[in-house]
């Protein structure tokens, strides 16, 4: 069976809606609304991830259902799938008498790519510029200096803090003023890390899979992780695969072995991070897949950022874990970039490799 | 005589132009392009923009565009120049990379802290979006973010293949800042090229109040080239030799009033226009705004200018045989980042306050006496 198209107004919906970590809920609809027909259950768990079931083709799914044991056991193993939801941020932490905000980060930003940039705050979208001193007005020292966090502000046009109390609120978050567009096939952006897992699996439960898949929309991944810790415990997998937006080493003066991933080079496997050993027996599955449906993969730099993956691979007495991500460029800024061919190819990964898993997986 | 070869007839659209307001109008302006040496492509707009109020529409040999309001004296009249300037900062393509990716040189003084992450436009064959590049966090080594990015150190990303960026843009090729205008609250507007889009819109909205108004002298909108440049403002300079004014007003953006800055330093937004004091303003001009600003009831403030103003009115001021000027400031917030920050209201006054004094002009009007 041929692998799901990859469902690029997913995408684009997702990349425009705002969800830092913590207040996911509009993706969360976005994926709920586009998923509900194709999945067999779908459930939001105690800390916002959206778990769906889907169990396999033939019978075993309508068993499955009808028990109400969910997948587990039936056909090759069961296989959690996890995207998280959530994106990097900003959040209101205080509103001052001159009817300034007061910001703080929420996820690693660089604090150098927020100055002079537009945010959209809360569930209004009221718009707020991140206020700086003139060039003119500078001395040298300021201009070597890179403005800390608690010195950025948002001006949103309030003159007090009653009119600006009438729009904005502390603790609701903003994020940047990004509109997705593309041109040939690249796709531009905010939020690829992690909209572009989201929307790759979401294109992946549009048909029903070869195993049992239980897929995660997680939240809070960029604050430690902490959804699919949560949601792993609750989905007992006996594998997972973890689909990610990552960086993409390819900028230009970065050393030859700096440089990986390539934005367009194919799906991008994880070897190593700083949350994850890959498991072995299952990135060696992915690139056996791979080799056969000649799809062009590459290896992610070892050692560098984590993921979902890290915490559901410790979950319960341990689950082999992989990652398979889009290689983005200039993910944790306003604007990203995405070759969308490594979008469908990363579905066309994961799908046959569920084929293979089905053949190959050991289940206990 | 004032150049007039460039002749396009005025077209008379008054629809159009009631229905536009002055946020319009910011809209519209600021998103043309033009950074120093390239006003050709700000200049069919501002053109467009004049045609629908003024009485003639010229261009000059160095790009200079004019919008002339006859006036109802008797020939020859004394004619004012207002001069904003067209030109905002932007950057040029410096060299193209192995992978398609432009490192660029700025024409204009941007504090290259507020570029990072941002988006452009690249003028090439087609204009090309892009971005300038950053280093996410994941890859970056320990205390790399402390240190703040030099502009040559920067680059763009335009998404494409080398093959393609090689043929679609030139070394030299002008980049400016893409920002969808920002509505703030309170009806003010946020984006880049305010400085000195502001101004132009200004100078748009006083040829329509003096079109319904007409004055006794001739008035003279133009938008000056290369102000921005930083080499004397070559645009004002020739502008004020072709017109031979009696007057001249620089109508540019003053530093709005900002967190970090001292009271005294900044004007405020929506306090209305600002008017300029110092070496660069003649006394007489600046009485005769505040006396109409008054009989107005248009709220305005001041701003010492010691020394210079750093505005077309420096180079008008020493044409010719020295033209007395005067400073408008709109009042604007985070000038030279994609944010410029402006009150419409305080551009509607300032238009206001000009038309009123310029129709208010009597024939006679003149500075420098004759004392024996």
């Amino acid at each position: 069976m041929s692998a799901p198209r990859f469902r690029e107004d997913l995408l684009e919906a997702l990349s425009n809606a705002p969800g830092v970590s913590g207040g996911e809920s509009e993706v969360r609809s976005i994926v709920a609304q586009a998923v509900r027909d194709q999945v067999d259950t779908l459930e939001v768990d105690a800390m916002g991830s959206l778990v769906a079931r889907i169990a396999p083709t033939s019978a075993a799914s309508a068993g499955a259902r009808a028990n109400g044991s969910g997948p587990r056991g039936r056909r090759g193993p069961h296989v959690m799938l996890c995207a998280h939801m959530d994106e990097v941020g900003i959040m209101v932490h205080g509103i001052e008498k001159d009817g300034r905000l007061r910001i703080r980060r929420v996820g690693g930003i660089d604090p150098r790519i927020l100055v002079g940039q537009v945010f959209r705050i809360g569930p209004k979208g009221v718009a707020g510029v991140s206020g700086v001193l003139p060039a003119h007005l500078l001395t040298k020292e300021d201009e070597e200096k890179v403005i800390p966090y608690e010195d950025l502000y948002l001006d949103i046009g309030a003159a007090t803090r009653e009119e600006a109390m009438k729009q904005v609120a502390v603790g609701e978050y903003g994020v940047f003023d990004t509109v997705y567009e593309g041109w040939g096939r690249v796709r531009k952006g905010k939020a690829f890390d992690d909209r572009i897992g989201c929307a790759v699996l979401a294109s992946l439960v549009q048909q029903r899979p070869p195993v049992p898949v239980t897929a995660v929309w997680s939240v809070q991944e960029e604050i430690g992780l902490r959804g699919a810790t949560a949601a792993a415990r609750r989905v007992t997998p006996d594998l997972a695969i973890v689909l990610e937006g990552t960086a993409a080493g390819d900028a230009p003066g970065a050393a030859d072995e700096e440089s990986a991933p390539h934005m367009g080079g194919g799906p991008t496997i994880t070897i190593q991070d700083r949350s994850l050993m890959a498991d072995a027996k299952l990135n060696g599955v992915l690139t056996r897949v791979a080799a056969r449906r000649k799809i062009p993969t590459q290896w992610k730099r070892p050692g560098i950022g984590g993921t979902d993956a890290g915490k559901i691979a410790l979950s319960g007495s341990g689950v082999p874990a992989a990652v398979v991500s889009v290689a983005c460029r200039y993910i944790h800024a306003p604007a990203a970039y995405l070759d969308l061919r490594d979008a469908q190819r990363s579905v066309d990964l994961v799908w046959h490799a569920l084929e293979a898993l089905r053949k190959e997986w050991p289940v206990s | 005589m004032p150049p007039r070869a460039d002749t396009i007839a005025a077209r008379k659209n008054s629809d159009e132009a009631r229905s536009r307001s002055v946020s319009d109008w910011l809209r519209h302006v600021t998103a043309l392009p033009g950074v120093p040496g390239h006003e050709y492509a700000t200049a069919p707009g501002i053109e467009k923009a004049y045609r629908l109020y003024a009485d003639r529409v010229t261009r000059d040999r160095i790009g200079n565009v004019y919008g002339w309001i006859d006036g109802t004296g008797a020939t020859p009249r004394p004619r004012a120049l207002l001069a904003a300037h067209m030109d905002r900062i932007g950057f040029l393509v410096k060299r193209i990379e192995a992978g398609g990716f432009l490192r660029i040189t700025q024409v204009g003084g941007f504090d290259p802290r507020t570029l990072p992450g941002r988006e452009v436009v690249v003028h090439g064959r087609a204009p090309l979006v892009a971005v300038f590049g950053t280093k996410p966090p994941h890859l970056q080594k320990r205390g790399e973010s402390d240190k703040v990015i030099a502009l040559e150190d920067l680059y763009l990303d335009t998404g494409r293949s080398e093959a393609e960026v090689r043929r679609l843009v030139r070394i030299g090729a002008m980049v400016t800042l893409r920002q969808r205008p920002v509505d703030l609250l309170g009806g003010r507007l946020a984006a880049p090229g305010m400085d000195d889009r502001a101004g132009l819109v200004v100078v748009i909205r006083t040829l329509e109040l003096l079109r319904e108004r007409r004055p006794v002298w001739d008035v003279v909108g133009v938008g000056t080239i290369e102000e921005e440049f930083g080499i004397g403002f070559l645009g004002a300079r020739t502008a004020a030799e072709a017109v031979d004014p009696r007057l001249g007003i620089a109508i540019d953006v003053s530093h709005g009033d900002m967190p970090g800055t001292r009271e005294g330093d900044t004007v405020p937004l929506g306090g209305g226009p600002s008017l300029c004091i110092g070496a660069n303003i003649h006394p007489k001009i600046l009485d005769g705004l505040k006396a109409t600003a008054r009989s107005l009831g248009v709220p305005c403030t001041f701003e010492g200018c010691a020394m210079q103003s750093g505005t077309d009115a420096m180079d008008i001021q020493i044409s010719r045989e020295g033209i007395p000027t005067a400073v408008i400031g709109i009042p604007c917030r985070y000038m030279h980042t994609g944010v410029e920050t402006v009150d419409p209201r305080d551009v509607d006054r300032s238009a206001r306050l000009l038309a009123s004094y310029l129709a208010d002009l009597p024939a006679d009007w003149s500075v420098g006496e004759r004392l024996k």
